[in-house]
């Protein structure tokens, strides 16, 4: 696993993937930033941490786009499969390499926390609730992307994939709001990353929004694992 | 060291493979043959745990594959068809990755990987992105990363498909090379190749073994022979097959007037069939200019056993 995870986060620094996740999550969070706080002269950084989640949704499947997809496509697949290597490892350790990246990226927004803390007040409790919804819902995204980049041989086709599966996530949400039937209402909101991410960026910790978050990644990497292994066995 | 047990192979409704019955001893060069199809890659999967089989049990060490594949794996190589390799990484970084995905002790690692890189002439090449490199490059990349973790048993499918004729020489000198040390399965569709290099072939058709054989070997109480004398063909046939020892004489078709292909049984009560037909000759009083014993070429096998153009 552990080589695994080395490899792939390698990876992401051997071809542009890397720079280009990080260096346009950035870019865009700091027009977010200066948008939000620094324009209306505002501390309130749980809502800038509540945009920024948003952009997991759209640049997660840059990172999750090649883990299995390009495996497939290039046949390099048939070299971990053939090593003394559980399906379960190479899929952790891919999925971890892709957690490693996202960690690297929220670590860097710090530079906005420090920010507003020279020039305002911030709540240290406040804000570790924040930034661990912010990193769960990450973690999320990314466990479901790379269930997808396991369902295709090619990274593009995963990428719109994935793109359109966080999309639909977040039209969940939208839909939620919209649906007046109310047992549908709940069943949406159940099952909407949003909508559970609100509590943290309320600086509220939900340890029932922490099991959901955790379950629903669990969820994603058991099913890669499965679908995987039905793949190996019917191929 | 490599056993197939009834083994049978579908891919949804076609049968790539029937009940397969092998045993691969160790230190064997083991060639499978057979046409586009045939079930030769199939076969390689199956042996290296890439898919399971849908029947029957691979067994590798006296293990079984699908209830010990890590044991199972470390025991075997596998450069597959394609190389898998990762054209952004360098040479020996490559080949690191893949010798801790195959357990070399961290300690061990650089100077296996300079033992292999040295083996397979990839000195100038060690800092090179694969990216960049040549076919037959790749190709000793592939086969480097087989012998990752030092396995017993290496696995090679068309190892020289696609290469020139100079790397093709190269490429079948390392395989001899490594046949020293290993146990070397591979499968090919040159036959001159697998003539060269094998002391046992395997020949598929359909899904099935239909043949398996050393290269060169005769059937030990029969034998083939070819002659040329001088006289009508015709004559020439007549006057062989009343001999007790020749079951089959037949022309050569193409051949000189006079030239004949005989099968006959070894020895009989009357002496070997090679006495019998010089003591002929020798009453005809006629010359016998060639007589010389012919193996089955393989090229002749595989195209009986498959049934018609290789």
């Amino acid at each position: 696993m552990k080589t695994i995870w080395k490899r792939e986060l390698k990876g992401y620094f051997f071809t542009p993937t890397g720079y280009v996740f990080i260096g346009v999550f950035l870019l865009v969070a700091s027009v977010m930033f200066y948008m939000t706080i620094l324009r209306q002269h505002s501390g309130d950084l749980p809502a800038f941490i509540a945009e920024m989640t948003y952009l997991w949704m759209l640049l997660s499947p840059v990172l999750t786009m090649r883990l299995l997809a390009e495996e497939r496509q290039k046949k390099t697949d048939q070299l971990l499969m053939t090593s003394p290597v559980s399906l379960p490892a190479i899929v952790v350790g891919k999925y971890l390499a892709a957690v490693t990246m996202l960690l690297i990226t929220a670590g860097a927004t710090l530079f906005f926390v420090l920010v507003v803390a020279i020039y305002g007040t911030v709540f240290p409790a406040e804000l570790a609730v924040n930034y661990l919804g912010f990193i769960l819902a990450g973690c999320a995204f990314v466990a479901l992307d790379l269930f997808l980049s396991g369902c295709v041989k090619n990274p593009v086709s995963a990428a719109a994939l994935a793109f359109g599966a966080n999309f639909l996530l977040w039209i969940l949400d939208l839909l939620e709001r919209a649906v007046e039937v109310r047992w549908i209402a709940d069943v949406l909101r159940f099952l909407s990353l949003y909508s559970r991410n609100e509590t943290f960026m309320m600086g509220q910790l939900s340890f029932a929004a922490v099991l959901f978050d955790l379950s629903f990644v669990v969820a994603f990497l058991t099913l890669t694992v499965w679908m995987l292994d039905r793949r190996r066995v019917r191929s | 060291m490599i056993r197939f047990e009834n083994v049978s192979k579908k891919y949804g409704a076609i049968l790539a493979l029937q009940d397969v019955s092998v045993e691969i001893p160790e230190g064997q060069t083991l060639g499978l043959l057979g046409r586009n199809g045939a079930g030769k890659t199939t076969m390689l999967n199956l042996m290296t745990g890439y898919f399971p089989p849908t029947e029957g049990v691979v067994r590798v060490g006296g293990m079984e594959m699908m209830t010990h594949p890590r044991e199972c794996k470390r025991l075997i190589g596998y450069l597959p068809e394609r190389p898998p390799l990762y054209d952004e990484m360098t040479v020996s970084e490559y080949l690191a990755f893949v010798s801790e995905l195959r357990e070399v002790a961290r300690g061990a690692g650089r100077a296996h990987i300079d033992e292999i890189i040295g083996l397979c002439g990839l000195g100038e090449m060690k800092h090179r992105v694969i990216g960049r490199l040549s076919k037959g490059y790749r190709q000793r990349v592939g086969i480097a990363q087989a012998l990752c973790g030092s396995p017993e048993i290496l696995v090679l499918d068309e190892p020289t498909v696609g290469l020139d004729p100079r790397q093709i020489a190269e490429t079948r000198e390392l395989i001899r090379l490594l046949a020293r040390e290993h146990t070397v399965i591979f499968s090919s569709h040159i036959l001159s190749e697998v003539q060269q290099l094998c002391t046992r072939v395997l020949i598929l058709h359909e899904g099935r073994v239909v043949s398996d054989l050393e290269p060169g070997e005769q059937t030990p109480d029969q034998q083939k022979l070819r002659l040329r004398a001088a006289m009508g063909r015709d004559r020439l046939l007549r006057l062989l097959a009343e001999l007790p020892c020749v079951l089959q004489a037949e022309a050569v078709p193409g051949s000189e007037e006079g030239e004949v292909r005989l099968v006959c049984r070894r020895q009989d009560e009357n002496g070997l069939a090679t006495d019998q037909i010089f003591r002929l000759f020798s009453r005809l009083d006629t010359p016998l200019r060639m007589i010389r014993e012919e193996a089955d070429t393989l090229e002749e096998i595989f195209l009986r056993e498959t049934g018609g153009n290789a």
